[in-house]
């Protein structure tokens, strides 16, 4: 009995030995990952998600952070508010993470971020592109996201001189701050190219039947449709629109940018416009080394995995820049280097309102697929 | 150790703020149903007070006791002329007014945009803690403890058991019900008072149907023939989820449908086997002992 | 105009074939079954799992999905409200439990088929070009459907009217003791009454489903309170009521949206609730006298 117990001791004492002597050479920064895996933005999460893994695996794989370890806590903030500051107080107040990544829906920061501001905790935004109400929360908020000022205003520009637009109509989803924030981007840019707005509705994420809306835009003869809304309520909207033999063009917002919305808008789909942060068939390394990466894990990315990725190569970068050091007063002091970061979005900069900067693209849907417009 | 307790507070913080609030919820339908009234527009009252303290405390840095006060006397001000047409309903017809009357408060705060509408107000300043939250529940059941054995609780009786007769009894039972009803406005108001200073935010999304839902199913688990019913209803329902959480892998149940499931066979359990609540179970399990014993 | 009638009538369609159901059990028994936006919810899903699973076309799933939802309402009755009804609150009682079981349906709902929205496979509801009608675009779907919510209207008044079942039903709406005196198995009627209302609130969640290519657990919310609305307006228990409300809700709602705009939807239809209830109780069409709780 005594002899096994004493052996037993040995036994362990040399496992936590090699396992103690293992850690001590290896700090292990942990990111808390709050994405939206149910509700109206689970389609965006899931693609997130699918980016921050492999971002995170990416970089430790690389050794770029030497001894550094960095490891994503996933959560789900339910596409919703109120789970997003319970997840966020998880994060800061349990898990203890040295940054957040997220949240996926800029409805959701509105209300999470300023917790993490008050507990200075940085947080990444990688898809949040309500130009205001984000990073303006305070010093600790950063985003490598596009706003939706900077992606639809000169994609706009661009092509009113192609399509020549004469009268335009916005239909936009007025309980969702990014939606809400999309259409006065979109009113914006409309008028600061003089075409008329005339007519202007609106619709709630729940709804389903957007018939009413769109019968009584028709009828005001416009030749663009401007859709702030998710990917849900974008499918049924186009697909509505058609069904009603409506031929306008459409033009949507970022909640357009998920493969997502051409599958659920079925063959209704064709021809609609939407901006995109994310240059796909960009020949850049980073960008090809990321289309690798994914394609080995049987993922074909969207803009949402892409910015997911980039956003953690921000943190890793600002981790390395801050001499490997992985807190989170660390990692917001990196946040200020970081300088021309080469990422699948483009070559990176925060800029001086810590928001992301970089050429912003435009793609249609054609044949199924979104293709970028020269 | 200490940090031990310090992390166990920071987790389960929260469970604690809720059954507390929604003690006070479960107890604001409680005020209706002791006197025999279905009035479901709890969730409107709810977010009356939620919006007056949040307005109160964002935009006119008023003092918290001020700012709780006015969420317990705007929604009882509101509910004496929304009572005096409605409570001449019987039944099922109370219910279905109230319920009309909280989606029309839900819906003229999505439209008001003065309030952000949809999106609501984020960003509240935290004010109640648990203690404060609990603190209320302590007075409120206080106040329906005192209530029971008084001449009001004997009249409110009276007017559950037989409306009519309790009348000619010389009962004025419409000036009772309308009472009730604007006490439980008041409890309802300051919850969502509380609720907003501890949430950080508010929305009109949080007072929709399902939320007064929530708090019949508190108070008739409870047991609504007894004025700690409802809170003892609000705290199992309440904590139940947390336990689920970590019971659902060991079922193969995603945590969100085992809750919903849960919850949904607790309350079929409850009416049809246990009609007055977790809160009759002790007297009839003494029953059933005694019954056994005289065998 | 033109369009924007048919918007009415179609969305209208889909309110009334819900409320049909609802008024029905309400006129039988004066208990609200509040599991039926429940059942609407789950004979979308099962039409969803006989077309996407089982390869069914469409025609034939709805009516099996209607008997399912059907079956569904029979078990809503044996567990729900018949152990309740010797109760003296059996109205109150019966609304709790049968929320209690919409709760159960839901979870089932999420853990079978989870959170996010289903969609019908491509090509469940035949492509077909618009049909041109009062200078409007009218869809193949939307004529079904309005078509079918009549159609069942018609069947069932007639069924009320000229059938022994009919007949018995309204026995027992008016005096269960009376009917069951006079030899009507009134729990056989009943539950037939409750597979009807459900087989009509399934039918009308399978057209939903199909008209919005959206199927998820949490779609019955949306109904469940203009649901209630409609039986309001229309008279509680009267089916030409809730008919004729439910496409009058349908069409006023198209045209809140298009003149005042989204936002006001839903709160017009609560406020006209409201009003009804107070000023007068009994709806359009409904019985003089007020149900006594």
């Amino acid at each position: 009995m005594r002899f096994s117990g004493r052996f037993a001791l040995v036994v362990m004492s040399a496992a936590a030995l090699a396992a103690g002597g293992r850690a001590s050479a290896e700090t292990v920064v942990k990111i808390g990952a709050a994405l939206s895996m149910t509700g109206p933005a689970a389609v965006y999460g899931a693609s997130q998600k699918a980016g921050i893994q492999a971002g995170v695996d990416e970089v430790n794989r690389s050794g770029m952070l030497k001894n550094v370890k960095l490891v994503a806590v996933f959560e789900d903030d339910g596409s919703t508010k109120e789970q997003g500051i319970a997840v966020f107080q998880k994060f800061i107040n349990k898990d203890k993470v040295a940054a957040i990544i997220g949240p996926t829906l800029s409805n959701t920061a509105t209300a999470a971020d300023p917790l993490a501001q008050a507990a200075k905790v940085p947080v990444v935004a990688i898809s949040n592109t309500a130009p205001k109400g984000i990073t303006d929360i305070g010093d600790y908020i950063w985003r490598v996201a596009l706003t939706e000022a900077q992606v639809i205003t000169p994609a706009l520009k661009r092509m009113h001189a192609r399509l020549a637009f004469k009268k335009a109509a916005v239909l936009y989803g007025n309980d969702d701050a990014f939606t809400q924030a999309g259409y006065n981007v979109m009113k914006g840019a409309l008028e600061g190219l003089g075409i008329p707005i005339v007519g202007t509705q609106t619709f709630a994420k729940p709804d389903r039947d957007y018939n009413a809306q769109l019968t009584a835009l028709k009828a005001l003869g416009p030749d663009i449709l401007m859709v702030s809304a998710l990917a849900e309520n974008a499918a049924g909207i186009v697909a509505q629109a058609r069904q009603l033999g409506w031929q306008v063009t459409i033009w949507g917002g970022n909640g357009f940018n998920s493969p997502a919305f051409i599958k659920n808008a079925g063959p209704a789909s064709e021809g609609v416009y939407a901006g995109t942060a994310w240059y796909k068939p960009s020949a850049e390394p980073v960008n090809q080394a990321f289309l690798k990466v994914m394609a080995a894990r049987g993922v074909d990315p969207d803009q949402f995995c892409a910015q997911a990725y980039t956003g953690v190569l921000a943190i890793a970068e600002a981790i390395k820049l801050s001499g490997m050091k992985g807190g989170r007063d660390d990692i917001r002091a990196g946040f200020l280097k970081v300088k021309n970061l080469p990422t699948p979005v483009g070559t990176f900069s925060f800029n001086k309102d810590r928001d992301g900067d970089h050429t912003p693209t435009l793609q249609q849907v054609k044949g199924g697929k979104f293709q970028i417009v020269p | 150790m200490w940090e031990r307790l310090v992390d166990l507070w920071g987790t389960y913080e929260s469970t604690l703020g809720y059954i507390g609030i929604n003690g006070l919820l479960a107890l604001s339908v409680y005020a209706t149903l002791s006197c025999g009234q279905l009035a479901l527009g709890n969730a409107g009252f709810a977010a009356i007070g939620a919006y007056a303290a949040t307005l109160l405390t964002v935009k006119a840095n008023l003092p918290f006791p001020a700012v709780l006060a006015a969420a317990a006397l705007l929604p009882a001000a509101v509910a004496v002329p929304l009572g005096l047409p409605v409570l001449r309903l019987k039944g099922v017809f109370l219910a279905i007014a109230t319920i009309g009357f909280g989606e029309v408060v839900r819906l003229g705060i999505v439209n008001w945009e003065y309030v952000n509408g949809a999106q609501g107000i984020v960003a509240i300043p935290r004010k109640s803690g648990v203690f404060t939250i609990w603190l209320f529940v302590a007075a409120a059941l206080f106040l329906f403890g005192r209530l029971r054995g008084s001449k009001w609780g004997f009249a409110l009786e009276a007017i559950r058991e037989d409306e009519p007769a309790a009348r000619t009894m010389g009962i004025p039972s419409g000036a009772y019900k309308l009472a009730m009803l604007a006490l439980g406005a008041a409890l309802a108001g300051l919850a969502g008072a509380l609720e907003a200073h501890f949430t950080f935010m508010v929305a009109p999304n949080g007072f929709a149907f399902g939320r007064v839902v929530d708090m019949l199913v508190f108070a008739v688990v409870g047991g609504a023939q007894v004025f700690w019913g409802p809170a003892l209803g609000a705290a199992f329902l309440t904590v139940l989820p947390e336990l689920l959480r970590e019971l659902a892998p060991l079922v193969g149940i995603e945590p969100g449908p085992l809750r919903l499931l849960v919850n949904g066979l607790v309350l079929l359990a409850v009416i049809l086997f246990l009609p007055n609540g977790l809160a009759s179970l002790p007297g009839r399990l003494r029953q059933r002992r005694l019954a056994r014993e005289a065998a | 105009m033109g369009q924007q009638v048919i918007n009415g009538l179609f969305l209208g369609s889909i309110y009334a074939l819900f409320a049909l159901g609802y008024t029905l059990v309400f006129g039988v028994l004066d208990i609200l079954n509040l599991a039926h936006a429940a059942v609407f919810m789950l004979a979308s899903f099962v039409a969803l799992a006989l077309v996407g699973g089982a390869h069914l076309p469409i025609l034939a799933a709805l009516p099996l999905a209607a008997v399912v939802a059907g079956l569904i309402g029979l078990l809503l009755d044996r567990v729900a409200f018949r152990p309740l009804r010797a109760r003296a609150d059996s109205n109150i009682s019966g609304l709790i439990s049968s929320l209690a079981l919409a709760t159960v349906f839901e979870a089932v709902a999420l853990q079978v088929w989870g959170p996010n929205v289903s969609r019908f496979p491509l090509g469940t509801v035949p492509e077909g070009r618009p049909i041109p009608l009062l200078g409007a675009e009218v869809s193949r779907l939307q004529l079904v459907t309005v078509g079918v919510a009549v159609l069942l209207f018609v069947s069932l008044t007639w069924l009320v009217r000229s059938t022994r079942l009919g007949r018995e039903l309204r026995a027992v709406a008016e005096s269960p003791r009376a009917a069951r005196i006079l030899g009507v198995d009134v729990d056989r009627a009943i539950a037939a009454a409750f597979f009807i209302s459900s087989a009509l609130g399934g039918a009308a969640g399978v057209l939903f489903g199909l008209a919005y290519n959206a199927i998820a657990p949490d779609m019955g919310r949306s109904v469940e309170l203009k649901g209630l609305a409609v039986i309001i307006l229309g008279g509680m228990g009267s089916m030409p009521g809730a008919v004729l409300a439910g496409f009058a809700l349908g069409l006023f709602e198209v045209f809140v949206v298009a003149t005042f705009g989204a936002s006001w939807r839903d709160a017009v239809s609560f406020a006209a609730l409201f009003l009804v209830l107070v000023l007068r109780p009994r709806g359009l069409l409904g019985a003089a006298a007020l149900r006594e709780a």
